[in-house]
């Protein structure tokens, strides 16, 4: 009896789980199956012809492309700082947001609005604002003494200003996300917590943290894969430049794909970044799910 | 103990509205570009003119802003709408019913991590042999396959929790697996498909590369369109500030929507 | 409705066609494009034929036909190509000849400018497309600057020499120097002998290009031997980078011709070296505060050429309508009529018109530009070169790389590109 409950239970979830998967197969495997399948092949826009294999030929030129390491490299920083401060930040407003009922849709609407302007397009206002000589930012600096600062002519400054950059524009997707996995947690806890005394942060860390956990993973997780797959801000803002400073992977690959045509080593080059970022995600996963 | 009370209640107002301020300031500043030209725009230091409203008139009259604008409104709220409950299912099945295993999971999400440039041409093989290019379903069906996985991810983490008991409790009393779900399940994780479903639509509302490659002059959505705007004599950085701040304007019709679901999730239960 | 309505009505007429012709044409958003858009309603009153006129972002009009041209049909009856993607689009064979269509109808083609034909008409003797508008490189400055007789007295004080339009590199170079200045006395330079465009790729690597050809530099020889490493062309990296850093504003390494164009349009420069199409945005007032105070000249040895041409891919659903809307965009009357409107003429016809001359007095100086100027190697992979070139440079102006090691790594690269594609 307990068998067939749990095998109906089995198959009301795969019939649930069915027309998403069925949607999701009839538009995205046949490109990811051209693409491990390119990859193998000196595939060019020139010649776009399944004609000469070249096996793994692709994978061993990117370990001796100097850029593409560099490029992953800058994509770990910036991944790394875009994370942690849009989580700190984002977590901290959804808490302020979740103790407010006054006003609280007025700053839910005011977050929302960078989030509804495209990313060229932030990008470009946000040269606008940055511009060393005519831009605003500089300007209001020096009414205070500071500055001028040059915020994408110098390398080092150059990536903290498109981490900045993105953090106006993105933070508020956590803050969506937090807010709601707080709106949906369960009032009992909290009372139970409240009978033996606790204060709010004993609250915060011994309630809200744990019975947020699954949230936040998921948080984290979504952010790092639009985090890693960034390229249109740099594209507009930094060109990967100078130098190499802001020469996200994303956009390096982008390079390879439409201006060097080789759509066999971009390929190639994105399976690699897929398998970096699937282990990290899947250690991420476990790791973080093994805590609660 | 009044003063800790006091400072309760307005710490978060202080937190919120430095952040608000941080968000809005730039925004200003894009509307006082919007209201002048491009001259006055870089004048350092700044000059005051006279408001004009010609940018708002002319991103209408000479750009086709009220195309863009509502191509993007239809791609964005089609694909939301089918992504919704075809990831909420599934996430009910991955969280409720470990449907596949982590592996499953895993791959769903997989098929995001690759760098959607690689697939641009596989994409527009596909679609140009369904006879789809040009046409909004082209632009949906391509964005369901990014809103799908996310959705789907997104959701997982508000079917998992205390909602099992009650949801056992509802089969006691007889309910089929099916009207738990949709009588239990969804409604408590409504604060969650509230946002997801809201970030999809901001997903797809701002999506470039599949728009630019699927879309036609019939069809082209917003960010397609507004990046024209990016000239080759240079940025019309003013009629941009205007159309820029006019793309803002679906957050105020989900107002009155948002209040309402806002007020419904702390009536699900929170902090105090 | 009204579709339907017109294609009734050419049925009626006899032309057998079951709708409405309708051409689609792809184009990146510049200038000239609004004046064709503006123009169509007389060719679709002269030929029934529809346009449908799609304008994309010029920096991501590539990523766009790539995949419209490597497929067998494509919604695009007509295109517009960038000079630096010919070589590429050629190589792929994306494109139709028009030669037969040409002699077929008799249209000149000897009215343009022999480095327009080269840049963006002919391939191997084959007529890929027909020049479009050009983009050549100039040298802008302030002319009322120059004329000033207190400055021309300063000047010759400084230098010994008179101050003039610059006709050599070294006193263009000495005018950069002598205008660069802090007029407020807050220890800081606010006015600014020139404004460099120093945003990878291409902006750095078109601009320095200017640099190169000053300095009686190449990028290769007759036989396309790369010649990147050589004293000239480290000196224009010298050049470069001393003009950004000591006479240029703040963060122009990171400045692409938005940033830059609008410092000189501020008033804040002496001198842009740009492309000529910024000459008429300069008498623009809603975008610039030296209306009247801006006037164009070749670069010292010649500039950089550059230009977009008009094509019909092979992918085009109806050819003859494309070429019969190539013809119309490219007649006499109509190209004097974009003229007219601001656009960048590339027929010689053109230029010599009294009254696109008398709207456009510097339209000589605009002629002179096309006929000294150098082309950028065009080749199958030109726009992997830019890339090359840009970060090369790029690296030396941020002082990580030497110019010795970055034309060293450029050439090097060059080499290997050119090679690649079977010209070494």
């Amino acid at each position: 009896m307990a068998a067939t409950l749990a095998a109906r239970d089995r198959r009301f979830g795969q019939l649930m789980a069915a027309p998403g998967l069925a949607a999701l197969l009839l538009v995205i495997v046949f490109p990811i199956l051209f693409t491990l399948y390119t990859s193998a092949f000196d595939f060019t826009l020139i010649n776009p012809r399944h004609d000469t294999f070249v096996g793994f030929a692709h994978y061993a030129r990117a370990f001796g492309l100097a850029e593409f390491g560099n490029a992953l490299l800058v994509t770990l920083w910036f991944v790394v700082a875009v994370v942690v401060l849009e989580f700190a930040v984002g977590f901290l407003v959804a808490l302020m947001l979740n103790a407010v009922e006054r006003g609280k849709a007025v700053y839910y609407a005011i977050l929302l609005c960078p989030l509804l302007i495209n990313p060229v397009v932030v990008g470009l206002i946000w040269r606008m604002f940055l511009h060393p000589e005519l831009g605003i930012a500089n300007y209001v600096l020096g009414l205070v003494g500071l500055g001028p600062v040059n915020w994408l002519g110098d390398p080092r400054n150059a990536f903290w200003t498109l981490v900045v950059v993105d953090i106006w524009h993105q933070v508020s997707f956590m803050i969506v996300l937090l807010l709601a996995g707080l709106a949906s947690l369960p009032k009992e806890p909290y009372e139970a917590a409240r009978m033996e005394g606790a204060g709010t942060l004993a609250c915060f860390w011994h309630v809200t943290l744990p019975l947020m956990r699954p949230v936040i993973l998921v948080t984290l997780l979504i952010r790092l894969i639009f985090a890693v797959r960034t390229y249109d801000l740099v594209y507009i803002m930094t060109r990967g430049g100078p130098g190499q400073a802001t020469d996200l992977v994303s956009y390096f690959i982008y390079r390879q794909a439409f201006v060097g045509l080789n759509i066999g080593q971009a390929s190639a080059l994105a399976v690699l970044l897929l398998l970096i970022v699937l282990v990290l995600t899947a250690w991420l996963y476990r790791h973080m799910r093994s805590l609660v | 103990m009044l003063v800790r009370r006091a400072a309760a209640t307005i710490l978060p107002h202080v937190v919120l509205v430095v952040f608000s301020a941080a968000i809005l300031l730039p925004l200003l500043w894009v509307l006082r570009v919007s209201l002048t030209d491009k001259l006055t725009a870089y004048r350092i230091p700044p000059e005051w003119t006279e408001p004009r409203l010609d940018n708002y008139i002319e991103i209408f009259t000479a750009y086709r802003f009220a195309d863009w604008f509502s191509n993007s409104l239809i791609v964005a709220l089609a694909s939301t709408l089918l992504a919704l409950p075809l990831a909420v299912a599934m996430a009910y099945a991955f969280a409720r019913h470990d449907t596949g295993g982590a592996p499953l999971r895993l791959g769903v999400l997989a098929s995001q991590m690759l760098p959607p440039i690689v697939l641009v041409v596989p994409l527009f093989a596909l679609f140009l042999g369904a006879g789809l290019l040009n046409t909004y379903a082209a632009l949906v069906i391509a964005h369901l396959t990014f809103n799908i996985p996310f959705l789907a991810w997104m959701l997982v983490a508000f079917f998992e929790g205390e909602v099992r008991q009650l949801e056992e409790a509802a089969r006691i009393e007889g309910a089929t697996r099916f009207q738990a779900f949709i009588r239990v399940s969804v409604p408590l994780a409504a604060p969650g498909i509230m946002a997801a479903g809201l970030l999809g639509f901001i997903l797809s509302w701002n999506e470039f590369l599949l728009a630019l490659i699927l879309s036609g002059r019939a069809t082209q959505t917003l960010p397609v369109g507004l990046s024209s705007l990016e000239t080759h004599r240079g940025v019309e950085i003013a009629l941009l500030a205007a159309a820029a701040l006019l793309a803002i304007l679906p957050v105020f019709v989900l107002l009155p929507f948002l209040r309402k679901y806002l007020i419904k999730g702390l009536s699900l239960g929170a902090l105090k | 409705m009204r579709k339907l309505l017109l294609g009734t009505t050419i049925l009626g007429l006899g032309f057998g066609a079951a709708e409405a012709q309708t051409l689609n044409i792809l184009m990146e958003s510049v200038p000239d494009t609004r004046f064709v858009e503006e123009l169509l309603p007389e060719f679709e009153a002269a030929t029934g034929i529809d346009v449908e006129l799609e304008v994309v972002n010029y920096a991501e009009m590539h990523t766009k036909l790539v995949p419209q041209l490597v497929s067998p049909t494509g919604s695009y009856d007509v295109i517009v190509v960038d000079f630096y993607w010919v070589g590429e689009f050629a190589k792929a064979g994306w494109l139709q000849p028009l030669d037969e269509r040409i002699a077929a109808d008799g249209f000149d083609t000897s009215v343009y400018f022999d480095s327009l034909q080269d840049l963006v008409g002919q391939v191997d003797g084959e007529q890929l497309m027909l020049p479009f508008y050009n983009y050549a490189m100039g040298l802008t400055y302030r002319h009322d600057l120059l004329e000033d007789p207190a400055e021309q007295a300063a000047f010759k004080e400084k230098y010994g020499i008179e101050l003039r339009v610059p006709e050599t590199w070294d006193e263009y170079l000495q005018q950069v120097e002598f205008f660069t200045r802090d007029t407020d006395g807050d220890g800081k330079n606010d006015f600014f002998g020139v404004v460099n465009q120093g945003l990878r790729p291409d902006p750095i690597a078109m601009e320095w290009s200017n640099y190169l050809f000053a300095n009686g530099g190449r990028f290769h020889d007759e036989s396309w031997q790369p010649m990147l490493d050589s004293p000239e062309a480290v000196k224009a990296v010298e050049d470069y980078k001393r003009n950004l850093e000591e006479f240029g504003p703040l963060g122009a390494a990171s400045f692409g011709f938005d940033e830059a164009f609008n410092v000189a349009a501020q008033g804040k420069a002496y001198s842009y070296l740009t492309y000529n199409m910024f000459r008429t945005a300069y008498d623009d007032p809603s975008q610039s505060a030296v209306v009247d105070k801006m006037e164009i000249v070749a670069v010292p040895n010649g500039g950089l050429n550059g230009a977009w041409g008009w094509a019909i891919p092979n992918s085009s659903p109806d050819p003859d309508a494309a070429w019969t809307f190539l013809k119309w965009v490219e007649s006499p009357e109509i190209a004097k009529k974009r003229a007219m409107l601001g656009g960048s003429p590339t027929r010689k016809d053109v230029f010599a018109d009294e009254e696109v001359l008398a709207k456009y007095p510097y339209y000589p100086a605009l002629e002179n530009l096309l006929a000294t100027s150098h082309n950028f190697p065009v080749f199958t992979y030109t726009p992997q070169f830019v890339e090359v070139l840009g970060r090369e440079l790029s690296l030396a102006v941020t002082g990580e790389k030497t110019a010795e090691e970055a034309m060293q790594t450029a050439n090097a690269e060059l080499e290997a590109l050119l090679k690649q594609d079977g010209k070494l």
